[in-house]
């Protein structure tokens, strides 16, 4: 086999002191961009040559340049002539165009590499242990002041080296703080950044602070309702924020049952909660629990769960996506912990119909789908980029891809005896994942060492042992991303965001808070219920959007609420209950709600779709959008959802005004019923003249319509 | 039924032009992006007339016609005729002289003949499937620029997904601003199909359904309805101007919260909204019976012609991409209506579709020409792939009637025009057989790159996937020899 007399001989010539491939060489084809996606590191290369992606593979790359046009890329005689340096320097015609000078230090040591028989290198010794960063942290006292960072590679033979010149440093939020080719990183403005270092598929993390040189801030403390708000207290503090106040009732209210339930407080909950007098905490946090009590809670958070788990029809069958969804409304219904839920769905086996856990694996159906899932929904990390090639920002490799691949490998799936059904079973031969470079059989082995060892039995029951690893409090990931995810659902973003991609270089805005989070879900033994009420009865749930000199530009810390637009079913909804219309959908029974739908093949193309409603094609919380569009604004000032709900002969307004209401009370009514809140003063005067200015019944609809076109109804604030 | 007395119903025709200018338009003026984006935006557009400088054709179409022939068009006997070549390959029709010297085309196509003086016809279109041959797999192609990797050559079809690669229409009507009250991307008269497979290569995919197209779906040869675009019945324009003005007071009402959203743009989406439905504009550009009769018959009286021709009427309007599609199923019956002959190739050319083709393309080039719109827009005729030169072979797995064609995507042709594109010239030849380019091929992705180019837009720029994952626009190059 050539690589083996080729690493063989590479090593005998390593034994001089001399430039290797593996030091040396391989680090500038990284730098210099030839390993790059658009370049020879596209999955098929470039202009017929391959090279890994960003260098991943450096056996592979090495082999690419020996071997490839049958060693024409070098002239060991006359390394200048040698297409592998006459190409990056333009000597002769090269598609990438000028990637080093003919006079360059790069073009040297591959000259000097050449010339000495293009030694491999030793990989336990030259290859890159580790990347170190000087200094650890920078923390800047105002924009405008700029840090050099240091970049020391240390070798598997305990060598140092600078390479501060070849690694990649970049930051995570450049308008914050942005990093130069020397990587000298210079604050732009108040905030907080992350310079990513990379260097030879090692890396490290840097954070960066800059402060707000503002003088006269003075930290006001405000009450603190629980542990979160005192984690994000001491954060504010140090940046020098100031966070705003308490939302009145009326904003919480409407908040706290949209977020929770998915639907609009009625006009006479919010006078309720309104007119009660109890103090202000004990009075929110009795409604907290009165809402998680609600059916409304248990159809919301069953739409959340269908989304990621991606019942849908189109998969499951209509019996299945509804035994399957009745499966996610028990386990709601009932604060089943979660690390029970999870170990069901993935130990589940048998009739679909008997078991309906069984469903998630016939959704995804083959082994590596079923691990990008799993690891994508309860780990929070995403390793479908490690399929084709060791993750570029993550140290997930593609080894490890395969190995938690292994773990399903053995799921098997037959049709049952009912029409529909399917049957989920371990099979017993040929199961085994084999590795795509060079078919050799791949072990299950987890992605990361617990604290309580698991046995990995090599048999067919291998994704027990994966449930129990997976599911456990000491998984490193699984509690923290379900913290993070959950808490993402009450602020609009997550702790580390997106939730479902949790990496090293995708760190935490507040690490102690998602730690003390995920401490407390694991102390109460994943009852996801606590979790929640101990979100939205913090302060930080609970502040108002209003935003202060210090909290103005903050966006990232939750100091103040940020409003976020209705969710479609919710929205939905929303229109239905302020106008007192029913819902109307096809193949559900009567005044079956947007949120109580079975799965998106309800209602198809219709509003939902349009307005953001996950087709749950995949279990990527990106798949439920949030933006305000063109068709959007033209569906609700002119399409029929809101237009035939606010003129519905049996809705809010008919029945106002057959009643005989006066001005002043309709349109109190009709805020109280699209804004959960009273009209202030000079909007009910507004709005009973404009209802004294022609037709009663037409005024009414026209000030309900625009209450429901307004930002107060679009948006959760 | 509640009983609303007050103004008598309007009717679909909108608002009288005196109603209108009592309204004003209170949607595009005043309106703008924040700062910031702006001041991006521009720093963008100045790094990309940098990269592009002096480059022949960047940036000089304002709007596209993207006339897709769903269901691959036979090149050979349309566009690429072969007479030399033996009796299984070149067919029955015979060759007509064209404006261009020296390139001839399918007898059936006279009206091309005369009016390819105003386009380029490009006959080294080329691309190897990776292993996908039917029709879904090559507009997925054709369109987004990549290729699908869940569509079977056994005809296990995909349906449209939100991690598709957006169709080219998206891409465009999202990054280019919109001047005029009208909808940036509208496709005419009905999707893209093959089977029930609707819309795949045609919609917005991870850039979300806020950037499909406008779907017509009607056929534009019948009097049509647009209950969307019109005001409702019940709705004159003096009670949507009272509903807006009601609307501007709440949300001025709720300061913290104008404040708070600020970036979100919500009011220049509901000034759209407003200006769109008010102002009838994009409604008036598809009424055809504001077109003359001699007109209209000039485009053909049939559901392609009318479309065509109101893809006219959409540009001139100031829309930004109009995709025209053959008004069938991709895998229709050649007998009817559809491109794909394999069961019959020459009576369905000959007497339904080539005349049909014919006469609305060229109709449009010298209407547009006539008009000043060929300056600034681009217009493409394609389909997603040829057909094999020899008659009566299986190239796709499907079975061909002795003078059928099957599919051929390494070859085949396409029209293109406007926008500086060249006039009266052939670019690329294909070999005796019409099976392969001879030279200059041009692969999709490289026509694709190459619109985008005219449009200023960067075809290497980096967008984002589902999974936040970089790609590139699309990975083609940019055919600069088009351009005259």
């Amino acid at each position: 086999m050539r690589p083996l007399l080729l690493l063989a001989s590479a090593a005998a010539l390593a034994a001089q002191p001399t430039v290797t491939f593996l030091r040396d060489v391989a680090p500038i084809l990284n730098k210099t961009g030839c390993t790059s996606g658009p370049c020879h590191g596209a999955a098929k290369g470039k202009n017929g040559f391959k090279l890994s992606l960003r260098g991943y593979d450096p056996q592979f790359d090495y082999e690419a340049l020996l071997y490839d046009l049958s060693g024409r890329r070098f002239n060991r005689a006359d390394p200048g002539r040698s297409l592998m340096l006459a190409k990056p320097s333009q000597q002769v015609a090269h598609g990438g165009g000028l990637r080093f000078e003919k006079d360059s230090e790069y073009y040297k040591v591959i000259y000097n590499w050449i010339a000495r028989g293009v030694p491999y290198g030793d990989p336990a010794k030259d290859a890159v242990a580790a990347v170190e960063v000087e200094p650890k942290e920078i923390a800047m006292a105002r924009p405008g002041e700029a840090a050099q960072v240091k970049v020391i590679a240390r070798y598997a033979d305990g060598q140092t080296r600078d390479v501060t010149r070849e690694a990649t440093v970049e930051s995570n939020v450049p308008d914050v703080a942005k990093v130069d080719l020397s990587a000298k990183v210079s604050g732009e403005r108040t905030g907080e950044a992350t310079m990513l270092v990379r260097y030879q598929g090692k890396f490290s993390t840097i954070p960066v602070t800059i402060l707000n040189p503002k003088p006269g801030f003075v930290w006001k403390a405000a009450a603190q309702n629980n542990y979160i708000d005192m984690h994000i207290d001491a954060k504010l503090q140090r940046l020098r924020i100031q966070p705003a106040p308490l939302a009145d009732d009326a904003t919480f209210l409407r908040r706290v049952t949209l977020d929770l339930t998915g639907q609009l407080p009625t006009p006479d909950e919010v006078r309720a909660f309104l007119a009660d007098t109890t103090p202000t905490r004990l009075k929110r946090s009795k409604m907290i629990d009165k809402l998680i009590a609600r059916p409304a809670y248990t159809d919301y958070w069953t739409i959340k769960w269908g989304d990621l788990l991606q019942s849908s029809r189109k998969y499951l069958g209509e019996k299945g996506t509804f035994a399957f969804r009745e499966w996610i409304r028990e386990s709601i219904a009932a604060n089943k912990p979660y690390d029970k839920m999870v170990r069901e769905l993935l130990t589940s086996r048998g009739s679909s119909y008997e078991d309906p856990a069984a469903n998630f694996f016939r959704v995804t159906r083959e082994p590596k789908p079923t691990m990008e899932k799993t690891t994508q929904v309860f780990l929070g990390v995403r390793m479908v980029c490690a399929q084709c090639h060791d993750h570029p920002f993550e140290r997930w490799t593609q080894n490890q891809y395969y190995q938690m691949a292994a773990f399903f490998s053995a799921v098997g799936l037959r049709p049952g005896y009912e029409v529909g059904e399917e049957i989920v079973y371990d099979q017993r031969a040929d199961y085994d994942m084999k590795h795509p470079k060079d078919s050799r059989v791949v072990p299950p082995q987890f992605l990361v060492a617990s604290a309580a060892p698991v046995p990995i039995p090599n048999d067919d029951r291998r994704r027990d042992a994966l449930a129990t690893w997976l599911a456990s409090k000491q998984n490193p990931f699984f509690a923290k991303a379900i913290a993070n995810r959950v808490w993402s659902y009450f602020f609009g973003k997550g702790i580390i965001d997106p939730v479902d991609d949790i990496r090293a270089s995708n760190p935490p805005v507040n690490p102690a808070l998602l730690d003390a989070l995920t401490k407390d879900l694991t102390d109460h033994n994943f009852d996801l219920q606590h979790l929640m009420r101990t979100i939205v009865n913090s302060r930080t749930y609970q502040a108002a959007i209003t935003t202060n000199e210090w909290n103005e530009t903050d966006g990232d810390n939750f100091s103040h609420a940020i409003p976020r637009r209705m969710g479609a079913e919710a929205l939905m909804d929303g229109v239905a209950s302020a106008a007192g219309a029913r819902p109307n959908f096809p193949e559900v029974p009567e005044e079956t709600t947007a949120t109580q739908l079975p799965d998106p093949h309800v209602g198809k193309d219709g509003f939902l779709d349009l307005f953001g409603r996950p087709s749950r094609e995949s279990a990527c919380e990106c798949e439920r959008r949030a933006d305000l569009s063109l068709p959007q604004a033209l569906n609700l000032v002119n399409g029929r959802t809101i237009s035939d709900a606010v003129a519905d002969s049996k809705g809010r307004v008919a029945k106002l005004i057959l009643a005989g209401k006066n001005d002043a009370a309709i349109v109190e009514e009709l805020y109280l019923a699209a804004l959960s809140r009273l009209p202030n003063k000079a909007e009910a005067e507004r709005g009973q003249k404009y209802l004294s200015g022609g037709t009663r019944a037409v005024r009414s609809q026209d000030l309900l319509w625009a209450l429901l076109n307004s930002k107060g109804f679009l948006y959760i604030y | 039924m509640l009983n609303i007395p007050g103004r008598p119903g309007q009717t679909c025709e909108g608002p009288t032009r005196r109603e209108l200018m009592r309204i004003g338009s209170l949607g595009l003026a005043g309106l703008h992006l924040p700062g910031f984006f702006l001041s991006q935006q521009a720093a963008k557009a100045a790094n990309l007339q940098e990269k592009y400088r002096g480059a022949r054709g960047f940036g000089n179409a304002k709007n596209v016609i993207m006339i897709f022939l769903q269901g691959g068009p036979s090149h050979i006997d349309i566009w690429d005729p072969k007479p030399g070549a033996p009796a299984n390959i070149r067919g029955e029709f015979k060759p007509i002289k064209t404006k261009i010297p020296g390139t001839w085309i399918g007898e059936h196509m006279p009206m091309m003949a005369n009016a390819i003086d105003k386009a380029t016809l490009i006959r080294s279109m080329s691309y190897t499937p990776n292993g996908l041959f039917n029709h879904t797999a090559a507009i997925y192609q054709m369109l987004t620029g990549y290729p699908p990797d869940k569509v079977s050559p056994s005809g296990q079809l995909e349906p449209p997904t939100p991690a598709d690669f957006p169709t080219a229409g998206s891409h465009i009507s999202k990054m280019i601003k919109m001047t005029e009250p009208v909808l940036p991307f509208v496709e005419l008269p009905r999707p893209l199909q093959e089977s029930g497979i609707i819309g795949k290569g045609g919609a917005a995919g991870f850039l979300g359904k806020a950037y499909d197209p406008y779907r017509m779906y009607q056929d534009p040869a019948e009097p049509i309805k647009l209950e969307d675009l019109s005001l409702r019945k019940e709705i004159p324009p003096e009670r949507l101007k009272d509903r807006f003005e009601l609307l501007k007071g709440i949300n001025q009402s709720m300061p913290e919260l104008e404040k708070a959203l600020n970036a979100a743009a919500v009011d220049e989406y509901y000034g759209k909204a407003y200006d769109l439905v008010l102002s009838g504009k994009a409604r008036d550009a598809m009424d055809l019976t504001k077109e003359t009769d001699k007109m209209r018959e000039r485009y053909g009286l049939h559901t392609f012609g009318q479309s065509v021709l109101m893809s006219r009427r959409l540009i001139e309007a100031g829309t930004k991409f109009v995709q025209v599609n053959w008004p069938s199923v991709a895998n229709g019956d050649p007998e009817k209506t559809a491109w794909d002959t394999h069961a019959a190739n020459f009576g369905p050319l000959k007497n339904l579709h080539c005349p049909k083709l014919d006469r609305a393309l060229s109709a449009l080039l010298e209407d547009m020409d006539s008009r000043g719109l060929l300056k600034e827009t681009l217009v493409v005729a394609i389909g997603e792939f040829g057909r094999s030169p020899r008659m009566g072979v299986s190239t796709s797995g499907n079975s061909n009637s002795p003078d059928g064609r099957d599919h051929w995507p390494y070859c085949y042709s396409a029209v293109v025009a406007g926008a500086g594109i060249g006039r009266g010239v052939q670019y690329g030849e294909s070999d005796a057989t019409a099976s392969s380019p001879k030279e200059k091929p041009v692969h999709p992705n490289d026509l694709l790159a190459t619109l985008y180019y005219a449009l200023g837009i960067d075809p290497e720029m980096e967008i984002r996937n589902h999974l936040n994952q970089p790609r590139e626009l699309v990975k083609g190059k940019i055919v600069t020899d088009l351009f005259a």
